[in-house]
């Protein structure tokens, strides 16, 4: 019952942010250089259809009417048109169209980063500073200040254009289709129809962006995992754990490690937000269509409606990462539950 | 000249009573614990303050950090002395119009003996790249970390002391611009300003405070309720100094060590930015010129390969820094 009154809680402080992000964001687009209702029209157009034009966009309405109308617009899902990708198109379609393809190299990235770099953080502070230690911080520091898309460029030269092993970018052959659309991810969509060579087609054009983007997490989660385990490992009730015969396997994951975590899994909720920004340059490097070019291509054109969905949408989702990391401090920490 | 004599005998005489007395003294300090002898306090202060400065000394002469701290050495003499060291003027780097005449100015030459790691798109040296580039990223990194510091640190500070609402209010404004993601909320500021390095700064800047203040709001809440903070207030210290004077320079560690790597993370936000197109094209930016340089990345990767490599050589020195400072700081390695 803990559980559910903590989860509660921490979606009612979740609530004032969500209200802040959206007067700034509100805030922000309407200090964008840029008129839409000129952009959405055609070049020989009248003075009475620009008239028009702003009365149906409805911006020459006083600020506080206009900011009451973007929030209702925004909770109905009538995001805006956008004026520059595809003249007419709603915002919300072209953000749900691409936002699956965003949110699986950014899930793998997560998931593989957290799992490699804790297993190498717990070798590393294990054996400290013997050669298993000096690599991984080795391979960590350079992790830590490579460019994403700098790597990217490199492992294509290598891997793609040299030795011809992996596809150099994209995220899907250009011969095959798409599998009928269930979810709007490709993953399970392929799955669930059946037809597994796009599964496996989509896996290989993944696996050089996810290899960037979780070279870079797991540099920083090995760091952290590094410190803090040695921080814990200096306790007493390590100690105590050994001398009570405790296998040294045991102790340091079922009683280190769960001591161990939480500043870690703090660590992985703030790199979150520049996974995120590796998303956009990743995405830009290996061509893949997704929501971070999107936001690139919108802010080259300004198209006003189409920064303002990105930007929300981008911090909203940002917002719920860390609701769910907060409610992942519950699990593995029972006393934050208050 | 009596005088004279005279003056040294009294203080012959004083030194004697001082040492009598330090016989008894030297007694009680033997036999009472907690006794507290003048000079030997003092000595024992300053033989303290010594040992402690040479263990910090000794932690920081690791190799690492020695590696560290040459690399932004010799990134910031690249920045401060760049128009004798480069090979071509800033003119010259930064000309649109490749010159024809002679080869080693053609457009993406290999590397010869002219031009040491090879040309660029417009035939400019990289080597020259290179060393102007140092410059422009040092002069967008550093105003915006001191602006992001400065800030940050006085809200940080003002809003952890006074706690209430004024901790609240400046907490949930500076959660709402750490709920964007950081790249993105610089693009669009970006896309609202424009395209200029005074942008660009303030952007870095606005952004930053939001980090520094978090931390150092940490750090003095846990310092507050400490018997020094009410000692200086018994003593009479007004709100501000007792936050700037006697708070501050203890709290200041995690900012210093997050100084550094803040650094670095700028100088790869700034090389991002400019990769995706949003640079001023009249700077010298490292991440330009491997956007450039991508479409011929199979004819000429020496084009690709130095920008990059040098954001990551300069970003690493920056880390590296950072990493031996944390730990020649870390108040829990104290015995090594």
């Amino acid at each position: 019952m803990s559980m559910l009154s903590y989860i509660v809680k921490r979606l009612l402080t979740l609530i004032p942010v969500l209200f802040g992000v959206l007067t700034i964001t509100f805030i922000l687009s309407r200090l964008m250089p840029g008129d839409p209702a000129y952009a959405l029209l055609p070049l020989n157009h009248t003075h009475e259809q620009y008239l028009a034009m702003r009365r149906f966009l409805g911006i020459d309405r006083p600020i506080i009417l206009q900011y009451f109308r973007y929030l209702a617009d925004l909770f109905t899902g009538n995001w805006g048109a956008s004026f520059a990708i595809n003249r007419g198109e709603p915002v919300w379609d072209l953000i749900w169209e691409r936002f699956p393809r965003t949110i699986e190299l950014t899930l793998f990235s997560v998931l593989i980063a957290s799992f490699l770099g804790i297993k190498t953080g717990i070798i590393a502070s294990k054996h400290r500073n013997k050669w298993q230690d000096t690599t991984f911080r080795g391979f960590a520091l350079v992790g830590v200040s490579i460019p994403v898309f700098w790597m990217g460029m490199m492992l294509q030269y290598a891997l793609a254009y040299q030795l011809d092993w992996l596809p150099s970018g994209g995220f899907k052959d250009p011969d095959y289709g798409s599998p009928p659309h269930v979810t709007g991810f490709r993953i399970i969509d392929s799955i669930l129809s059946g037809e597994l060579y796009l599964t496996i087609d989509y896996l290989v054009h993944l696996i050089m962006p996810v290899t960037c983007l979780a070279f870079i997490t797991l540099a920083s989660i090995t760091r952290q995992t590094r410190s803090s385990m040695l921080e814990v490992l200096q306790q007493d009730y390590i100690r105590t754990a050994r001398a009570k015969g405790c296998k040294e396997k045991d102790v340091l994951h079922t009683h280190a490690l769960k001591n161990a975590l939480i500043p870690t899994v703090t660590i992985i909720g703030l790199n979150f937000g520049s996974l995120l920004g590796g998303a956009i340059l990743t995405e830009t490097t290996f061509t893949m269509a997704g929501m971070g070019d999107l936001l690139v291509s919108a802010i080259m054109e300004r198209d006003i409606y189409l920064i303002n969905g990105l930007v929300f949408f981008s911090a909203l989702l940002f917002l719920m990462i860390n609701l769910f990391i907060d409610i992942l401090y519950g699990i593995i920490d029972p006393r934050i539950r208050y | 000249m009596g005088q004279v004599e005279q003056r040294e005998l009294e203080e012959l005489i004083e030194i004697r009573e001082r040492k009598k007395k330090n016989i008894f003294t030297y007694i009680k300090f033997l036999l009472i614990p907690g006794y507290i002898m003048e000079d030997l306090a003092i000595r024992e202060f300053e033989y303290e303050k010594t040992i402690s400065k040479r263990k910090f000394i000794r932690r920081l002469k690791s190799i690492l950090t020695i590696l560290g701290i040459a690399i932004i050495l010799v990134i910031v003499s690249f920045a401060v002395f760049c128009p004798w060291i480069a090979p071509q003027s800033l003119a010259e780097t930064v000309d649109f119009y490749p010159n024809p005449q002679h080869p080693s100015q053609w457009p993406y030459q290999p590397p010869s003996s002219e031009n040491p790691l090879g040309t660029t798109y417009f035939g400019r040296d990289i080597l020259s790249i290179l060393i102007w580039g140092a410059r422009v990223s040092l002069t967008i990194a550093l105003p915006a970390i001191l602006m992001a510091l400065i800030f940050g640190v006085i809200f940080g500070t003002i809003a952890a002391y006074y706690g209430g609402w004024i901790d609240t209010i400046i907490m949930r404004i500076m959660d709402m611009f750490l709920a964007f993601p950081g790249l993105i909320l610089i693009l669009v500021f970006i896309a609202m300003w424009g395209l200029k390095l005074e942008y660009f700064i303030m952007a870095y800047g606005i952004l930053g405070i939001a980090g520094y203040s978090r931390l150092i709001r940490g750090s003095v809440l846990q310092a507050k309720d400490l018997p020094y903070v009410e000692a200086a207030r018994a003593s009479g210290a007004g709100n501000w100094r007792i936050m700037f004077v006697h708070l501050l320079p203890n709290c200041i560690q995690p900012i210093i060590i997050s100084f550094t790597f803040d650094i670095g993370g700028i100088i790869l936000g700034l090389a991002g930015l400019s990769f995706l197109g949003f640079s001023d094209p009249s700077l010298v930016e490292w991440g330009f010129y491997i956007n450039q340089a991508r479409a011929q990345i199979l004819d000429a990767p020496f084009a690709v390969f130095w920008p990059g490599f040098m954001i990551m050589i300069t970003v690493l020195g920056f880390m590296l820094t950072g990493d031996g400072l944390r730990d020649a700081l870390d108040p829990r390695l104290r015995n090594i």
